[in-house]
């Protein structure tokens, strides 16, 4: 609160408020991440229901999605949003009463998930009245960037805005539809128009919500860390109209092996192949825009997290085209290998540009240096090192798992091959695990410890 | 039946992207297009010499280039596999 009066919230106050959340959130996602990797290990060490695998998995994904990296980019957005508008946020106080929402809204997903109630679709397993709250808080954030636009004293729309209060209104949309909220019994249509509309909204909470916002964030970091003006804002318009393009027609490469409409699926394919321009087209602007200067990216945390969210964003991207082909699906489909991709795309990708927009704008936002740059480098390593570790790892298991089911082999006999990889898996969410605490120690000195502790 | 209620959505949305797209072209969102590239770094000092890349830094590089080239022939090798293996 500000010196003039005790009800006015200072300016970043629902940056901060983001922030923390992300980084308490992260704790409690990277946790159940390790708990239900070690339940796949050892499946019978936890004889507790509401800790069991089937209810851990829902809790771990939704918590990632939405307690950890949207929280986490959000926190940089509404502290850029109205630095590159020269004005201030619409309002402090809706941001804050957002931010309170937005964590009622995890405590309730998580608790009615560990009680059992689940709509059992995949990204949209909350139940009606938590989705309501989801769409409230989304509504909210909608409201306060577009009257922060409205009152804008910069003409021109930076690239970053544009994502930003694209990746909120459209995914606020695409909830509503893809959790079927006028269905409140069930949340779901029937058949396979429900499988058209499920993956619909499954592939836009990445493509239109984490991609746009994590772009946004880079869009910001690099050039204001490079302290050199981006290659191309032409060349940034054309990819973002471009995602949103090609990005809506691709939810229908999750569903190559059911029996949809042949035009959709070949729809969805030549669209995932397209996704290469989109996605070059960013991140050419971007490196471009760092060539010659990786010294002051390297000089900066949260830049370094950036940049190297992007390249990850390049490997997911790749990655993704060859997987919604179908014969590579063959190998890839229903195994590990997908988890792999979804662990480089969530948390290589958007996680760790998340990260870099928390670790940029935290020592703006709270008038002071990191508590500890040093303990903020270890949580780097420890997530690159997560992430690329469940990148081989993950892909190893699934090509073994993709191999066994095309040579008909039967399930159980290939557990046994799989267990080492199992238990590597488990330590590498521990090492997640650790850098999430550390990261939320980080983030909370920072933020509230004594003035002047900066080391 | 649910194509006609897919349809009204996908028209709606075009309809609503559009209307976006007309309000920018319209209100000079397309214009002065060098001025944007440098609204991030309004209000800082002007860029010096990037500073050199310190021998930790260049390591940093290195580490992240070989992850990159892992990913990258892993990924290649089983798309190689998948296409060839038939
Ligand atoms: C050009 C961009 C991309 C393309 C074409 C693409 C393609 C695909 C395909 C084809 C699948 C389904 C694989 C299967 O079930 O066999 C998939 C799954 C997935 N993708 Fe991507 N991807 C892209 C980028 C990303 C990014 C940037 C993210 C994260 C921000 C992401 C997150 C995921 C996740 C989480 C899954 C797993 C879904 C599940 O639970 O089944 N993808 N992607």
């Amino acid at each position: 609160m500000s010196a003039t009066g005790k009800l006015q919230p200072e300016p970043y106050e629902t940056a901060r408020a983001f922030c923390i959340t992300s980084a308490f959130w992260m704790v409690v996602a990277t946790f159940m991440g390790l708990l239900g990797a070690t339940e796949l290990i050892a499946p019978d060490i936890v004889r507790i229901g509401w800790l069991h695998f089937g209810r851990i998995r829902p809790v771990h994904v939704n918590l990632v999605l939405f307690g950890f990296v949207t929280p986490g980019l959000l926190g940089a957005v509404f502290y850029f949003v109205p630095r590159l508008l020269r004005t201030e946020l619409y309002s402090e106080r809706l941001g804050l009463v957002t931010a309170g929402f937005w964590n009622i809204a995890l405590v309730a997903a998580v608790s009615t998930l560990l009680a059992g109630a689940t709509q059992g679709r995949e990204y949209a397993e909350m139940i009606w009245p938590v989705d309501l709250l989801v769409v409230m808080v989304f509504i909210l954030v909608f409201i306060n960037l577009i009257m922060t636009v409205a009152r804008r004293r910069e003409p021109l729309l930076y690239v970053s805005v544009w994502y930003a209060c694209a990746a909120i209104a459209l995914t606020g949309a695409t909830y509503v539809l893809g959790n079927v909220v006028w269905v409140p019994d069930t949340g779901s249509l029937v058949g396979i128009p429900d499988a058209i509309l499920l993956w619909f909204y499954g592939h836009n909470i990445f493509g239109l919500l984490l991609t746009p916002l994590s772009l946004g964030v880079a869009y910001y970091v690099i050039p204001k860390a490079c302290r050199n003006p981006l290659y191309s804002h032409t060349l940034s318009l054309v990819g973002f109209w471009s995602l949103f393009v090609v990005y809506t027609h691709i939810g229908t490469h999750h569903l190559l092996q059911v029996p949809v409409p042949t035009w959709l699926k070949v729809i969805s394919i030549v669209d995932s192949i397209g996704m290469v321009i989109p996605v070059m087209v960013v991140l050419i602007n971007l490196w471009y825009t760092a060539q010659g200067r990786l010294g002051e990216i390297h000089a900066d945390v949260g830049a370094k997290f950036v940049f190297t969210g992007t390249i990850m964003y390049f490997f997911a991207s790749i990655q993704g085209s060859m997987m919604a082909l179908p014969q590579v699906q063959r190998v890839t489909h229903f195994n590990n290998w997908v988890v792999g991709h979804a662990h480089i795309g969530v948390l290589a990708f958007s996680g760790m540009i998340a990260l870099g927009g928390l670790y940029f704008v935290l020592p703006r936002i709270a008038g002071r240096p990191l508590h500890s740059r040093l303990l903020a480098d270890l949580q780097y390593w420890l997530v690159l090192l997560g992430s690329a570790g469940f990148a081989v790892v993950l892909t190893i298991v699934g090509l073994i798992q993709g191999q066994a089911w095309l040579n008909g082999e039967t399930v159980y006999r290939v557990l046994p091959s799989l267990y080492p990889y199992y238990v590597l898996r488990a330590s590498l969410g521990a090492i997640l695990f650790s850098s999430a605490v550390i990261g939320f120690y980080n983030v909370f000195r920072t933020l509230y410890g004594q003035r002047g502790a900066a080391a | 039946m649910y194509f006609p209620y897919f349809a009204t959505y996908m028209i709606v949305g075009l309809g609503l992207a559009l209307l976006v797209a007309g309000w920018a072209l319209h209100n000079g969102q397309f214009g002065d297009q060098q001025r944007a590239r440098f609204l991030p770094l309004a209000g800082d000092p002007p860029a010096t010499d990037a500073p050199a890349l310190t021998r930790r830094g260049r390591l940093e590089v290195y580490g992240l280039a070989l992850v990159v080239a892992i990913g990258l022939a892993g990924t290649v090798a089983v798309l190689a596999f998948a296409l060839l293996s038939g």
